[in-house]
C-alpha cells in the first residue's frame, strides 16, 4: 500500500514510460515480448492472407460470370429431354399417389385448391403482359423486340383448358369421379421438335383439344429473355375411372427427341401416377 | 539410496541377497549327493526315480519363453488403434441413420448402409494390413529363436547317461568337457584345466579358469560355479547341478529382461500425438457443426449425417497404412545395409537416438586377439590390426625382427584347421587359444606358410604354457643344414622372460642386458600395458653344438637344458582391436550430436584404450585420473567438471547414488563404464533415459538383454549375438558392425523428415474435403463432395504419392544436426498443421470450389442461385426445380448434376494435390535445389494419381453407386491456376525461410 500512496516524480514517470516502451531486462516492447509481437505479426499476416485469397476467389468468380452467357446456359447435358410433372401432386414414398373419396369433401377439396393455386398464374391478369399467338409453328425470335429488351412470350390462359380450367367447373370434376389433372412439361431452352399427343389407355378428354402443346410456345429463350413466360399446359379429364380400384396411369409426352425410358429418372418425358377414387356404396 | 539396493527389481539378481537361503538349499543337495555317492567308486548320482520326482517338482531345465500376445489380441488391437475408433463411430452413425431412415421409408437410406459398410471395410482392411506388416517383421525373428536341442552327460544310478539337457534336475551330477555348453548352473566338484567362456554372461572376453575352490562370496566371481549357457572352452569338469531352468543366473537375467516393459517407441508416441490432434480437430469441428446444424433447425438425423461427413473428411484414412509402408520401405533399405529391423517403428527410433550405449567386445572390436604392437631394437612398432590385413608394413629389415619372427612362429602350438587354403588368413579357423591364434595369424601374414617353417625347423622338445611357469618353451632343429645347433625359443609373461635373460638383441647383435636396457624394456612394457594390451616377451638361445649334439636327449621333466641366461629379443602386444570402420562411425555419431558411451564387462584399462582408439574418448580429453596424474595431485583435488571424459568402474558404480550417476552422465561427454554387470547396464540405460535421451543399446550377450529391452532401441549383433540378445533387441546388425548403426541413424532421420512431408501432404486435402461440408451446412448449397468420393481420394489417389515421399532424399546433411528433442521436435507440430490446414488447404478448397461453381454455372445454376437451395434441391417431390435460366430440373437431373459436382471437386483436389506433392518434396530448400526429377517415384505417384482419377471419372462414370460422372475435359484445368499458386506461394515461403532464418516467418512457417 505504501508504494500506492507514493507520489511519482515526473522523471520517474518518464522512466516508467520508457520502460514500458522498451524493457531491456525482460526484452518487452510495450509490455509484450518480441515473441508475442511475432504472434501479432502472424495474426496480421493471416488476415492479409485471407483478404488476398478471398479477393482472388471473388476475382475468379467474377471472371467466371463474365464468360457465362446470361441468356442460355453453356450446356444442357441433363436437360436434353424435359421432365414432366403432374398437378395436383401428392407424393407417397417418392411415387405420385392420388387418392380421394368422393363422399369426403375434404379429401378432394385440397386437390382442387392445389389446382386453383397452380392455375392462378394463368389467369388473364397474370398473363396480360404476354402476347396472343396464333401461328402453328415455332415462334423464333432473333431480336429483342419486347419491352425492356426482352423477347415475347405467348399467352397461355387457364380458359384454354376449357372444362378443366376451373372456371366452368370450379371442382375440376372431382366430385363426379371424372377428375381433371394438369400435365406440365418442364421448361428447357431447347426446341422440342414436334408435339403430337398424349398417349392414354383410358377414356380421356384432353384440353386443349387433342392434347397438343401449340408450337408457338417454343422455343423457350430463358428467364432473362422471356421473364413472363409460362409453361403451356395440357389438362386431362378422366371419364371412366373405376371406383374403389387403384389405377396406374402413365402420361407420356411424345415427340421426336423426347425420351421417356430413362431407368434412373421416372420423371423424364413422362409422368406416372396412381389414382384411386373411393366412393362409399350407397346402401340399397 | 544405493543403486544396487534401491531397486527391488534387481534384488533377485544380487547373489549375496538370496545367498543364505541358497546356501541351505545347497547344503541339502550336498547331503543328498553324499547319500548317493559311493566314496570308493566315485559318484553314483541320483536315482532315476528321485530325478523324476525332482523334475516333477521343478519342471524341465529350460527357459520359459517370454509370454507372447495371442494373435487375436494383436489383430483386435490393430482394429481399434489409431483412427479406427473414429471410423467405427462413423460407421455406427451411418447404420443408425440407415435404420431410422429405413423405418421412415426413405429410399436413399441404403446410401448410409453402404457408407457404413465402406467405413467398416476401410478399418478392417487397414487393420489387416497393419497386422500383416507386424506379423511379417516378427516372422523374420522366429528363425533366430530356434534353439538347438542340447545333450548332457549325467551320472544317474551310478551310470553315465546321455540325456536331453531339459531333463536335468538339481542334484544331478554332470560331466562337461571342452566345447560343451554348460547345461545348467553347476558347482564343480572336479576340474582339470577347465576354462569357460563367460562372455555371454558377463561380457568378459577372456576365458575364465574353473576349479573346485570357493574363491569369492559373489557367485558370479567364484571359480567353482559354471553357468548355464556358457561354454566350456577346454579341459574337463564334473559338477552338481545347483539350479535349473529359470532359476539359473541366465534364467534370472532373462526374466529380468522380460520384466522390463516395452516402452513406446518415439515414432509411436509421435503418431499417437498426431492421431490425437487430428481426432481432436475432427471431434471438435464435428460437435461444433452438429450444434450449429441443430440450431439451424436441421433435423437431428441430418445433423448426424453431416457429422459422419465431417469425421470422414477429417480423418486421413490411408495415412497410417502409408506410414507403415514408408517405415517398411526404410526397413527394407536398412536390411540391405545389414540392419535388420524387428520392430518397424524402431526404424525411426535410431534417427532420434541421442545416446548410444555400446558394448565393446564384438561391436566396437573385432572380437579376436590381434598383434597390435611390437617392441624390438628399443623401438615400438605398430602392426596393422585391420580386419583384412594381408601384409604388415612396419620395418622388417632388422636382424632382430628375423630372430623374433622365428620365435613367434616356432614357439606356438596353434595350427590352422586343414582345408582352408583359399580362406583369407584372418578368417581361418585355428585350433588354439586366442593369443596363440593371434601370433599364428600374424606370422602367417608376414612369413607366409608357417607350417612349412615349422616343419623345416623340427621341434624336438616342448614345455606348454602353464600358470606357474608363465612361459612356454620349445627346442627346434634349425633349417640351415650347416648349422647343427639347436634353437631354444621361449615366450611368456615379459617380466618372467626378462628374468631369464642376460643379453638382449639390438639390431641383430647380442648385447649385455644392463640396467639402462632393462629400463628401456620396462618403459616399453608399461607403455604397451597402458594401452590395455596383453604383452608377451620373447627370447631365444642357440644351444652350443658341442654341449648339445644332434642326438641329445632333451627331457622336459628333468629340464636338461638351460632356461636362463637367454637372449631377450622383443615384446609383442595383442589386443582385441577396434573394427576399422568404428572410429569413423563414432566420429559421425559425434557430428550427428549423438553421445557414444561404452558399457563393457571388460577391464577399465582395456576399455579405456579401446575407447581412445575408436574416439569414444577423444585424443585431447582427459579423465579425472589423467588430470590428477598430469598435475601430480591426488584425484580428490581435481575438479570433476574439468574432466570431459570419465571411466567408471562397476565397483564404483555400485556405491553410487542415482544422483551421482546422473551427474556423471550430465557432466562428462565421453564416458566409459567398465566391469559392469547386467543390472548395472540397466541402471545406466535408465540413467540416460532420465536425461530425456533416446537411448540405443548395442550388445550381444545374454547379460546385455535386459538393457537391450530397456533401451529405446536395442541393437543386437547378428553373428556374435546370443539368441537372448536378439530376442530382446529391436534391431539386429547382421554384420556386427557398429558402422551400420550410423546408416541406421541416417535412415531414421530421413524417414522422420519424410514422414513429416507425407503427413503434411495428406493433411492438406482434409481441409478441401471438410470445407464443402461446412459450407453445405452453413450456406445450404448442393453438397459439393460426397463421403464416398472423399474415401476415393484418401484411399485411392493419395496413397501412392504419399508413399513416394518416403523416397525423397535428404535436404541437407542430416548427419550434421543434433538429434531431435523428443519433447519439442514433434512429428506433427503446430506449424505443420496450421500451414497445411489454414494456408495450403484453404487455397486448395477455393480452387476446388471454383471448379464446382463453374460446373454448376455452365449447366444453368449460377453461384448466387445455389445459396440456400439445399432443402428444395434435395426434395424428392420437386421435379420442376427452376435454375437461373428458368429451366426446370427433375430430382434425378439435379442429383446427376450434383455428382458431376462431386467429380469436379474430386478432380480439382487431385490436380491441386499434384502441386501439393511437389511442394512437399522439400521443407526449406527450393524445389529446384532439390531437383524436380531426382525422385522418380514422385512421378510414379503423380501419374498414378491422375490415372486413378481418369479411371474413376471416365471408366466408372456409368456406375452411379460411386457417384462419379464423366466430366467435361476443360473442368480438369479450372483448378490448375490454384495448383500453380500453391507451388509459387510455397517457393516464396521457403525463400523467406532461407533468407531470414530465425525470423518470425521462419518460426511460424517452417514445419
Amino acid at each position: 500500500m505504501a508504494t500506492f500512496n507514493e507520489k511519482k516524480t515526473c522523471s520517474q514517470r518518464m522512466e516508467d514510460f520508457s520502460r514500458f516502451m522498451w524493457n531491456p531486462e525482460t526484452k518487452q516492447f510495450m509490455g509484450r515480448t518480441l515473441i508475442k509481437w511475432g504472434m501479432l505479426w502472424i495474426i496480421l499476416y493471416y488476415i492479409a492472407f485471407y483478404v488476398v485469397i478471398t479477393g482472388l476467389f471473388a476475382l475468379s468468380l467474377y471472371s467466371l460470370m463474365r464468360t457465362i452467357n446470361p441468356y442460355t446456359p453453356d450446356y444442357q447435358d441433363q436437360l436434353k429431354s424435359p421432365g414432366v410433372t403432374l398437378r395436383p401432386d401428392v407424393y407417397v414414398d417418392e411415387d405420385l399417389d392420388i387418392y380421394y373419396n368422393i363422399n369426403d369433401t375434404h379429401s378432394w377439396g385440397r386437390l382442387v385448391t392445389a389446382l386453383h393455386t397452380f392455375l392462378s398464374a394463368y389467369n388473364t391478369t397474370a398473363q396480360h403482359k404476354n402476347i396472343n399467338c396464333s401461328s402453328e409453328t415455332y415462334f423464333f425470335q432473333k431480336s429483342f423486340l419486347g419491352p425492356n429488351k426482352t423477347k415475347f412470350s405467348c399467352k397461355f390462359t387457364a380458359d384454354m383448358l376449357e372444362n378443366c380450367s376451373g372456371l366452368t367447373d370450379p371442382n375440376f370434376g372431382f366430385p363426379e369421379g371424372k377428375p381433371c389433372f394438369i400435365i406440365k412439361m418442364n421448361r428447357v431452352s431447347t426446341n422440342p421438335i414436334c408435339w403430337k399427343k398424349h398417349d392414354f389407355p383410358l377414356e380421356v378428354q384432353y384440353y386443349p383439344v387433342n392434347g397438343t402443346f401449340n408450337l408457338h410456345y417454343f422455343p423457350y429463350y430463358g428467364k432473362k429473355a422471356q421473364p413472363t413466360y409460362t409453361n403451356p399446359l395440357v389438362a386431362v379429364k378422366f371419364l371412366n375411372i373405376p371406383r374403389n380400384t387403384e389405377v396406374n396411369i402413365v402420361c407420356r409426352v411424345v415427340g421426336t427427341g423426347i425420351i421417356s425410358d430413362n431407368i434412373h429418372d421416372p420423371f423424364v418425358g413422362k409422368v406416372e401416377f396412381r389414382l384411386k377414387i373411393k366412393e362409399n356404396r350407397k346402401e340399397p | 539410496e544405493k543403486i544396487d539396493e534401491g531397486d527391488e527389481r534387481y534384488k533377485d539378481l544380487k547373489g549375496n541377497k538370496g545367498k543364505p537361503k541358497k546356501k541351505d538349499e545347497l547344503k541339502k543337495e550336498l547331503e543328498l549327493l553324499l547319500k548317493y555317492t559311493d566314496m570308493n567308486h566315485g559318484p553314483i548320482g541320483l536315482s532315476s526315480a528321485r530325478a523324476a520326482e525332482i523334475l516333477a517338482r521343478d519342471g524341465p531345465n529350460a527357459l520359459t519363453p517370454p509370454k507372447a500376445t495371442p494373435e487375436i489380441i494383436k489383430f483386435l488391437k490393430q482394429m481399434v488403434g489409431g483412427f479406427s475408433i473414429l471410423l467405427w463411430v462413423g460407421a455406427l452413425f451411418s447404420w443408425v441413420s440407415f435404420g431410422i431412415q429405413l423405418a421412415q421409408g426413405i429410399d436413399s437410406a441404403f446410401d448410409n448402409l453402404y457408407l457404413g459398410v465402406v467405413l467398416a471395410l476401410v478399418v478392417i482392411l487397414t487393420g489387416i494390413f497393419a497386422y500383416y506388416q507386424e506379423a511379417k517383421s516378427t516372422n523374420i525373428m522366429a528363425s533366430f529363436s530356434k534353439m538347438i536341442p542340447q545333450q548332457a552327460l549325467v551320472i544317474r544310478d551310478a551310470e553315465k547317461k546321455e540325456i536331453s539337457a531339459e531333463q536335468l534336475v538339481v542334484g544331478d551330477i554332470v560331466e562337461i568337457k571342452g566345447g560343451d555348453r554348460i547345461p545348467a548352473d553347476i558347482r564343480l566338484i572336479f576340474a582339470q584345466g577347465c576354462k569357460v567362456d563367460n562372455s555371454s554372461l558377463t561380457g568378459e572376453s577372456e576365458p575364465q579358469s574353473r576349479s573346485c575352490d570357493f574363491t569369492h562370496e559373489n557367485p558370479l566371481e567364484t571359480k567353482n560355479i559354471a553357468f548355464y549357457s556358457t561354454t566350456c572352452l577346454e579341459g574337463t569338469a564334473t559338477g552338481i547341478v545347483i539350479n535349473t531352468g529359470d532359476r539359473t543366473v541366465i534364467g534370472r537375467i532373462a526374466s529380468l529382461a522380460s520384466g522390463v516393459g516395452n516402452e513406446k517407441t518415439p515414432i509411436a508416441i509421435e503418431i499417437q500425438h498426431f492421431v490425437y490432434m487430428v481426432a481432436g480437430v475432427a471431434i471438435s469441428i464435428g460437435i461444433l457443426f452438429f450444434i450449429i446444424s441443430v440450431s439451424m433447425r436441421y433435423k437431428i438425423l441430418d445433423s448426424i449425417i453431416f457429422l459422419i461427413g465431417i469425421i470422414v473428411a477429417n480423418v486421413p484414412e490411408g495415412l497410417l497404412a502409408t506410414v507403415t509402408v514408408s517405415l517398411s520401405l526404410t526397413a527394407k533399405r536398412m536390411a540391405k545395409k545389414n540392419c535388420l529391423v524387428k520392430n518397424l517403428e524402431a526404424v525411426e527410433t535410431l534417427g532420434s537416438t541421442s545416446i548410444i550405449c555400446s558394448d565393446k567386445t564384438g561391436t566396437l572390436t573385432q572380437n579376436r586377439m590381434t598383434v597390435a604392437h611390437l617392441w624390438f631394437d628399443n623401438q615400438i612398432f605398430q602392426a596393422d590390426t585391420s580386419e583384412n590385413q594381408t601384409t604388415q608394413t612396419f620395418d622388417q629389415s632388422s636382424q632382430t625382427w628375423a630372430a623374433l619372427s622365428k620365435i613367434v612362429t616356432l614357439c606356438n602350438r596353434a595350427e590352422f584347421r586343414p582345408g582352408q587354403e583359399n580362406v583369407p588368413i584372418m578368417k581361418r579357423i585355428v585350433g588354439g587359444d586366442a593369443s596363440e591364434t593371434a601370433l599364428l595369424k600374424f606370422s602367417e601374414v608376414i612369413l607366409g606358410d608357417v607350417m612349412d617353417v615349422r616343419s623345416r625347423n623340427k621341434k624336438v622338445a616342448e614345455i606348454p604354457f602353464n600358470s606357474t611357469n608363465k612361459y612356454q618353451l620349445s627346442i627346434h632343429e634349425t633349417e640351415d643344414p650347416n648349422d647343427k645347433r639347436f634353437l631354444l625359443v621361449m615366450k611368456g609373461a615379459p617380466e618372467r622372460i626378462l628374468e631369464r635373460c642376460s643379453t638382449i638383441m639390438i639390431n641383430g647383435k647380442e648385447e649385455p642386458l644392463d640396467s639402462e636396457k632393462a629400463e628401456a624394456f620396462q618403459t616399453a612394457y608399461m607403455e604397451l600395458g597402458g594401452l590395455g594390451e596383453r604383452v608377451l616377451g620373447f627370447c631365444h638361445l642357440y644351444l652350443p653344438e658341442d654341449e648339445f649334439p644332434d642326438t641329445y636327449p632333451f627331457d622336459t621333466d628333468s629340464m636338461n637344458f638351460p632356461t636362463s641366461n637367454l637372449c631377450f629379443v622383443g615384446l609383442l602386444s595383442m589386443i582385441d582391436p577396434p573394427r576399422s570402420t568404428v572410429p569413423d562411425a563414432v566420429c559421425k555419431c559425434r557430428s550427428a550430436g549423438i553421445k557414444v558411451i561404452m558399457v563393457t564387462g571388460d577391464h577399465p584399462i582395456t576399455a579405456k584404450a579401446i575407447a581412445k582408439s575408436v574416439g569414444i574418448i577423444s585424443a585431447t580429453s582427459e579423465t579425472v585420473e589423467d588430470i590428477a596424474k598430469r598435475l601430480n595431485v591426488p584425484v580428490e583435488h581435481v575438479n570433476r567438471r574439468d574432466a570431459t571424459a570419465a571411466v567408471v568402474n562397476g565397483m564404483e558404480l555400485k556405491d553410487m547414488t542415482l544422483e551421482q550417476l546422473d551427474e556423471i552422465l550430465n557432466n562428462h561427454s565421453e564416458i566409459v563404464f567398465a566391469r559392469t554387470s547386467p543390472q548395472q547396464k540397466l541402471i545406466i540405460v535408465e540413467g540416460c533415459q532420465r536425461q530425456n535421451a533416446v537411448v540405443a543399446v548395442t550388445g550381444d550377450g545374454v547379460n546385455d538383454s535386459p538393457a537391450l529391452k530397456k533401451a529405446d532401441i536395442g541393437i543386437a549383433m547378428g553373428i556374435a549375438g546370443s539368441d537372448a540378445a536378439k530376442n530382446a533387441a529391436d534391431m539386429v546388425l547382421l554384420d556386427d558392425n557398429f558402422a551400420s548403426i550410423v546408416t541406421g541413424v541416417e535412415e531414421g532421420r530421413l524417414i522422420f523428415d519424410n514422414l513429416k512431408k507425407t503427413i503434411a501432404y495428406t493433411l492438406t486435402k482434409n481441409i478441401a474435403e471438410l470445407c464443402p461440408f461446412l459450407i453445405y451446412i452453413i450456406a445450404s448449397i448442393p453438397l459439393p463432395i460426397g463421403t464416398i468420393t472423399i474415401l476415393f481420394i484418401d484411399l485411392g489417389t493419395d496413397i501412392i504419392p504419399s508413399v513416394a515421399l518416403a523416397y525423397e532424399k535428404a535436404e541437407s546433411d542430416i548427419m550434421n544436426r543434433k538429434p531431435r528433442n523428443k519433447k519439442k521436435d514433434r512429428l506433427v507440430n503446430q506449424q505443420l498443421a496450421v500451414y497445411s490446414y489454414l494456408q495450403i488447404g484453404i487455397i486448395q478448397s477455393i480452387g476446388a470450389f471454383l471448379t464446382y461453381f463453374t460446373v454448376y454455372a455452365e449447366q444453368g445454376f449460377l453461384p448466387n442461385t445455389l445459396l440456400g437451395v439445399r432443402v428444395n434441391w434435395e426434395n424428392n417431390y420437386i421435379n420442376d426445380f427452376e435454375d437461373s435460366y428458368g429451366q426446370e430440373w427433375t430430382k434425378y437431373q439435379r442429383t446427376y448434376l450434383q455428382w458431376s459436382g462431386y467429380t469436379a471437386f474430386f478432380v480439382s483436389i487431385t490436380i491441386e494435390q499434384v502441386a501439393d506433392l511437389i511442394i512437399r518434396k522439400t521443407r526449406r530448400n527450393s524445389i529446384f535445389q532439390q531437383g524436380l526429377f531426382r525422385n522418380k517415384v514422385i512421378w510414379v505417384g503423380i501419374f498414378s494419381q491422375i490415372a486413378i482419377a481418369l479411371i474413376l471419372c471416365y471408366g466408372l462414370g456409368s456406375v452411379t453407386a460411386l457417384n462419379f460422372t464423366p466430366l467435361r475435359v476443360q473442368y480438369w484445368f479450372v483448378a490448375v491456376p490454384y495448383a500453380i499458386l500453391i507451388w509459387v506461394y510455397d517457393e516464396f515461403r521457403k525463400l523467406l525461410i532461407r533468407r531470414y532464418p530465425g525470423s518470425w516467418w521462419d518460426k511460424n512457417m517452417y514445419y
